[in-house]
């Protein structure tokens, strides 16, 4: 049972809890704002001078990048130094305590590096586009809002404005047909999602006259007892958080939602493709988190029950689906589904260890995926070409480990990573998170989240095998390693190596931040 | 430093330096780390003279963790730091020998015949010899799994880049996903166990008790995973497969030491922890050991494949030794631990033969082979008296520890004592048989031009293994000694 210590009473009597009306809004708000307005001022800068005659239309793209990179860091640094620790703000929408300030940093911290890691690609291909770093500035601001959204009006928005940002970037290459249907599908298919979840909020709206989170726990609390003898609005509440959960299933693509992801993974450009996988994870599941165990707490078996379900599907697929795939975003695609499905199997928990669980290993899986995309964007030369083909199909791979043998190493111990394979953190990870299932009495869980993790090491394990011992078909090499990309992987891969060694640090900080979500 | 630290890091201090030497100055990185591999052998060596053979606790204790830090903010069960706490009993003080006395012959074997990746192969077996001696000496669960496990990464880089043939690759696939399947069925076994009793320190287990029937769940669940590794006969397949496709090296390690990772584990773990559910599966283990026994001893007697022989008669063997441990007396755990012992020496002095026969003619297939007897003298005799500690002659280290099993299991179960016996004379039939299609007979023409004795190399790399299987033979109280307290503490404890 949770407690809801967000009752007015102590409100009124904790000191750090500041509620007056806009009072210290501005302070603990502080790091959205300044990033929303470097996107903007960055907007300026850039459509002012790229269109200027005297500069002779200089391309900005690789300016705007670093400035955002830097905007992206100023913005950290405010988070981490926020006065402000606890607070309800702008009439109790949003809120900040330590659970979002984690979110958050995990949140900036990891679209840092997807800028970070494209920044070479996107000098390559010469995409004459600055719009497109903004848009995920934009869309970075858009998710720190969603992660500290108290509110069911607060949350919607900030989808939108996300899932906005993303369907312009999925359609970022527009001579390409990939890119274009890309764009459509996942503007059409989001949009239907959007719609689930607007319409799962419209109806706890319409039955609870409430669309705070805290203020629905308070309608919701003591096993519903009251809704259940006075009115009939408890199957239409419950209606409504099933819609509300479809509409999440949707956007984290997890498995009877999932049909747009590999598509939309595939067509997009790599980078972004980096930037939808790994960022809006984050945000998605902090927010839904909050909603899920502390407004819908005492809904907890029918959520579960979804959950389960979804999280056993996504293991399965993700795991059985990679099998074939020949395009290496398009298995990505699928393990990231697999992955969603752990994911989502330490929030079916509901419990602190769960909770833990997850972020445990959202964290490991944005320092792999990262790492990943850091060696899939490096350029690559073919032997009969002259341009920078990137890596499109699994085979390209073929004969890595005698052109470059150190990016090869550095991809197998992050495969084996993503496979699980002790001693690395994907490991640790997943034993973490199968525990967690296993304290909440989900053994079936546990050992079919086991046994996908065998069946997942499969087509890892073929990524290794391919490099390391096939012929290639056509020779390719890689040109040369960004100095970006190599420093990306390097740090990630001290983080996935010598992360068992020393996980306490990690560990005190989710179990912190598990506690001040649950209590 | 204590001494098992000293042990684990000193490899790893050799890969650290063999980072720093450039590719192509083979000879140096050969010699640096044979010059690692044999300090550290000298300082296992250390290990087992400062030894105390009075007390069953663990020694030499070493504890790596910073847990103090995180203790205060967590309490119940949580992960927040693993114990890395390392010590030492009779029971895994051998282990611990064999592989670092394996590890420099590893290295030497393939002094000339590994010529690619020369650095990266170094590196291979220093990070595995590091693993190998946390797996036997780290008193914690979960690290336990964490480097059982992770001794398959190392494992399949090394025979899947420097093995034979085109089947490697799929040997290497069986080989991994055989034992991770097995395996993770061991990690749920360890987590509920966490689960229960919020802690996986190996010495507080030991004081635990689970109820009955999860016992049998987790006994179950461990057995799953050791059985791979052991091998037990349904889930075998693996091992000759990656044992033909493996380089000369990667089998010996294969042999020597993997194979006796799931003995082990039976013994430090699924026996002491679960004693009922022990007692509750003795029957199903004397009958997948006496079938396996009979099988791969009859099995063997139709390959053709030295290497796969060799294989099969390992399984027979590690057969032997679970029958042993599952005689749950003194005799027959001792025998099974010499015999454990005894054939991490027999088995890879085999393989090591093999692989000089095929470093001169490149082939393992048997009916090519003829008469080596002639144009080898020195290695005729060599693989007759390693083929002889096979079947275990008396005055071979392999004959005290069948023996002490069978009187173990006779004290037991004489039926299955029996059965098992008669796997003594099929293993001497094909042991025999194989020596006579190999050594005598009639000369195949192609070993007339191409002739060589073992090399000086070789011979060294051998001669160890000849002098520690008759000291064994003869004079095996130093063993004994330094196990009886630990083996008689687990069966007062455990049974």
């Amino acid at each position: 049972m949770l407690l809801n210590l967000r009752d007015d009473s102590l409100i009124a009597l904790s000191p750090s809890y500041k509620t007056f009306l806009f009072d210290n809004d501005f302070q603990s708000l502080f790091p959205e704002i300044f990033l929303s307005t470097a996107a903007i001022l960055l907007l300026v800068y850039g459509v002012v001078f790229s269109t200027s005659k005297q500069k002779n239309y200089p391309l900005l793209l690789t300016n705007i990048c670093w400035l955002s990179l830097l905007a992206l860091v100023f913005t950290f640094l405010l988070l981490v130094n926020s006065p402000v620790e606890n607070a309800l703000l702008c009439y109790n929408t949003l809120i900040i305590d330590n659970f979002t300030s984690f979110i958050k940093g995990l949140i900036l911290f990891s679209s840092f590096f997807c800028i970070f890691i494209s920044l070479d690609y996107i000098k390559q291909e010469s995409i004459n586009a600055f719009e497109c770093i903004l848009l995920l500035l934009f869309s970075t601001s858009s998710m720190l809002f969603l992660v500290s959204s108290a509110d069911f009006i607060s949350l919607y928005l900030a989808i939108e404005l996300q899932s906005l940002c993303f369907y312009v970037l999925a359609a970022l290459k527009r001579n390409s047909e990939f890119s274009t249907e890309a764009g459509l599908k996942y503007f059409l298919l989001g949009a239907f999602s959007s719609g689930l979840l607007l319409f799962g909020c419209s109806l706890i709206y319409g039955f609870t006259g409430v669309t705070n989170f805290s203020e629905l726990a308070r309608i919701f609390t003591g096993g519903t007892q009251e809704i259940l003898t006075t009115t009939t609005s408890l199957p239409a509440c419950e209606l409504g958080m099933v819609f509300l959960l479809v509409g999440f299933l949707f956007k984290i693509t997890a498995v009877p939602f999932h049909m747009w992801s590999p598509d939309v993974y595939e067509g997009a450009p790599t980078p972004v493709t980096a930037f939808f996988l790994i960022v809006p994870k984050a945000a998605l599941f902090g927010v839904f988190l909050r909603i899920f165990l502390e407004s819908f707490y005492d809904f907890v078996l029918p959520w579960q029950k979804i959950l389960l379900v979804s999280s056993i599907c996504s293991m399965i697929l993700g795991s059985v689906a990679a099998l074939s795939q020949t395009r290496i975003k398009r298995l990505l695609a699928y393990s990231s589904i697999g992955h969603v499905g752990y994911l989502l199997a330490g929030f079916a928990c509901g419990t602190i260890e769960g909770i833990q669980a997850l972020l445990i290993y959202l964290f490991v899986y944005i320092f792999m995926n990262i790492n990943m995309f850091a060696f899939i964007l490096c350029g690559m030369r073919r032997e009969t070409m002259q341009t920078v083909p990137r890596i499109k199909y699994i085979t390209d791979l073929a004969y890595l480990a005698k052109t470059q043998p150190v990016l090869a190493l550095t991809f197998t111990i992050t495969m084996f990573s993503m496979a699980g394979i002790p001693p690395l953190a994907g490991f640790y990870s997943k034993a973490y998170l199968f525990f967690a299932a296993m304290s909440s009495n989900l053994y079936v869980l546990a050992v079919i989240g086991v046994l996908c993790s065998v069946c997942s090491c499969f087509y890892y394990i073929r990524l290794v095998k391919i490099m390391y011992f096939e012929g290639p078909k056509n020779w390719c090499s890689f040109s040369r390693i960004p100095v970006e990309n190599a420093l990306t992987l390097a740090i990630t891969l001290f983080f996935i190596v010598f992360f068992m060694f020393y996980p306490t640090p990690l560990h005190l900080i989710t179990h912190k931040i598990a506690l001040t979500l649950c209590m | 430093m204590s001494l098992i630290s000293t042990l684990l890091f000193l490899p790893l201090l050799g890969v650290l330096i063999l980072f720093f030497v450039p590719n192509w100055k083979i000879q140096l990185i050969r010699r640096i780390a044979l010059n690692t591999s044999l300090l550290t052998f000298l300082i296992s060596l250390l290990l087992w003279i400062e030894f105390d053979s009075s007390t069953a606790r663990f020694q030499f204790f070493e504890t790596l963790t910073r847990s103090t830090f995180g203790q205060e903010f967590t309490n119940g069960y949580s992960f927040s730091s693993l114990n890395f706490v390392f010590g030492v009993d009779g029971i895994s003080l051998f282990f611990i020998i064999l592989t670092t006395f394996l590890i420099p012959i590893c290295i030497l074997v393939s002094w000339t015949s590994i010529q690619t990746y020369v650095k990266e192969y170094c590196i291979a077996f220093l990070v595995l010899e590091s693993l190998m001696i946390a797996v036997f000496s780290v008193l914690d669960l979960l690290l336990f799994y964490v480097f059982f496990e992770s001794v398959l990464i190392p494992m399949f880089v090394i025979i899947g880049v420097w093995g034979s043939r085109e089947r490697k690759i799929r040997a290497a696939y069986q080989f991994f996903l055989y034992t991770l399947l097995g395996s993770v069925f061991m990690l749920l076994a360890i987590l509920l166990i966490y689960f229960q009793t919020g802690t996986t320190d190996l010495e507080i287990l030991y004081c635990s008790h689970f109820s009955e029937t999860r016992q049998l769940f987790l006994w179950f669940a461990f057995f799953a995973s050791f059985a791979v590794k052991v091998p037990m006969v349904p889930v075998h397949i693996w091992l000759p497969e990656a044992h033909v496709e493996a380089p000369t090296a990667g089998s010996v390690i294969l042999a020597g030491i993997l194979l006796k990772l799931g003995t082990y584990g039976f013994l430090r773990f699924s026996l002491p922890l679960f004693p009922f559910a022990t007692f509750y599966f003795t029957p199903l283990i004397y009958t997948l050991s006496v079938l396996a026994i009979i099988y791969t001893s009859l099995t063997t007697l139709r390959q053709i494949d030295l290497k796969k022989i060799i294989a099969y008669s390992s399984v027979a063997h590690m057969n032997f030794v679970t029958l042993g441990l599952f005689s749950l007396n003194t005799q027959g755990i001792e025998g099974s631990l010499l015999l454990m012992i005894s054939h991490g020496l027999v088995s890879p002095a085999l393989f090591l033969c093999i692989g000089i026969l095929y470093d001169r003619h490149k082939t393992r297939l048997l009916r090519y082979y003829a008469g080596c007897g002639r144009t080898m003298p020195i290695f005729a005799f060599l693989f007759v008296f390693f083929t002889m500690a096979n079947i275990s002659l008396p005055g071979t280290s392999s004959f005290i520890g069948e023996f002490l099993v069978l009187t173990g299991t006779y004290q037991n179960n004489s039926f299955v004592a029996m059965l098992a016996a008669t796997g003594m004379v099929l293993g001497a039939a094909y042991a025999l048989w194989l020596c006579n299609r190999l050594v005598y007979g009639v000369i195949k023409p192609h070993f007339i031009n191409e002739w060589s004795d073992v090399t000086r190399r070789e011979f060294c790399m051998l001669a160890p293994f000849v002098v520690s299987i008759i000291w064994m033979g003869v004079y095996p109280e130093p063993f004994l000694d330094a196990m009886h307290c630990s083996v008689s503490h687990l069966i007062s404890h455990g049974m």
